[in-house]
């Protein structure tokens, strides 16, 4: 209901207000899982409240804090695990730990840009992706499309992000696995000197950290993408 | 296509045969459903992502998880495979439930009948105020 506070009103923010199918299956397929014992509502509910809080903020913020500091970076790059704590993620501690997929919490490694090298993250198998740090990975970087064309075709799937490299720069394509994931650190951008962390940590975006693009003064938000099906698909059998 | 042949992926590893023929709820709940998008335009929200969501992503990860009912690589795969070849016309996240979902059924950690059953009871709660 909007309500007068003085001469302004406050309006009510919008909601869909009404129950769809998909809800309601999402529902039912929890609670017909809790029922059978595959998990307890308990577990769901810490696990999903836990994941609830990940974002890319922590990722952004370490690479405002390598930028800044040769002695960060140097960490960063040579143990990323321990490097995260340093901006509140504790890959070993974080994670409830009686449950959860354990590929989540073993190993991040930071690939370190040059001018001369440009790396990129897939997961060419599934989507595994630096949840911890980076939170929920995108639809695109989901979609079989991305992961298949990534690694044979680089330059053209950075080019659809608007991506555009200079011939003489080496695009390095790092594939997760069960073991490891990967976050880019960047060039700092020209630009930026005298920025503080908190500036530069604003223009280190998701896509950044992923690969696809690099971080541009202004330039705060994510590529949106069109998602497309893969025009040849490669069968799995 | 029911086989219990098993594949080897490109990468070597092996994974069952997906059945991808279609469930009869599903194909309701695809058919009918409303997918998120077009709530969102109808009521003007623009919050990207339905509610649902992190919800789904925390089933999945419980799946995963300990006893391992449904591992997430063969997950993955068979979303996939099915985004291709049953559920393309769906927009992401539904698709992935719909995945979900399909997957549960075909490898029997739940039935067609049960799942309706309970989708009944929670519709009827969701929808009683």
């Amino acid at each position: 209901m909007a309500k007068k506070d003085g001469d302004h009103r406050h309006e009510p923010a919008p909601m869909v207000d009404e129950v769809s199918e998909f809800e309601i299956l999402e529902v039912a397929v929890r609670e017909l899982a809790i029922e059978k014992g595959l998990f307890s509502a308990e577990d769901h509910r810490r696990w999903t409240e836990y994941v609830h809080t990940l974002g890319p903020l922590p990722a952004a913020r370490l690479v405002a804090k390598a930028w800044l500091d040769p002695e960060f970076k140097k960490l960063a790059v040579e143990d990323g695990v321990k490097a995260s704590l340093e901006v509140g993620v504790d890959w070993v501690k974080d994670m409830p730990t009686q449950f959860g997929t354990p590929s989540d919490y073993c190993n991040l490694r930071v690939l370190e840009d040059t001018p001369t090298l440009k790396h990129v993250v897939v997961c060419t198998l599934c989507s595994c992706y630096p949840r911890p740090i980076l939170g929920q990975s995108p639809e695109w970087y989901r979609t079989p499309n991305y992961r298949r064309r990534l690694v044979r075709y680089p330059r053209q799937v950075l080019t659809e992000f608007g991506l555009i490299l200079p011939s003489d720069v080496e695009v390095r394509v790092e594939d997760s696995n069960q073991k490891s994931r990967f976050i880019v650190l960047p060039v700092r951008p020209e630009g930026t000197e005298g920025w503080s962390e908190d500036q530069l940590t604003e223009i280190v975006t998701r896509d950044c950290l992923i690969g696809v693009a690099m971080p541009t003064p202004g330039v705060t938000a994510n590529v949106k993408l069109p998602v497309h099906p893969a025009v040849n698909p490669v069968p799995h059998h | 296509m029911t086989t219990s042949d098993q594949n080897e992926t490109e990468t070597g590893q092996t994974l069952p045969d997906l059945d991808t023929s279609p469930i009869g709820l599903l194909e309701k709940v695809r058919t009918e459903g409303r997918v998120w998008e077009d709530l969102c335009e109808q009521y003007g929200v623009d919050n990207p992502l339905p509610p649902w969501k992190v919800n789904m992503d925390g089933t999945c990860d419980m799946l995963a998880a300990e006893d391992c009912a449904l591992p997430l690589l063969e997950r993955r795969w068979e979303e996939d495979e099915l985004s291709d070849e049953l559920y393309a016309d769906i927009p992401f996240p539904e698709r992935q439930l719909l995945a979900l979902a399909h997957s549960m059924i075909k490898r029997g950690i739940m039935d067609e009948d049960e799942l309706a059953s309970t989708m009944k009871k929670v519709g009827q709660r969701l929808n009683s105020c």
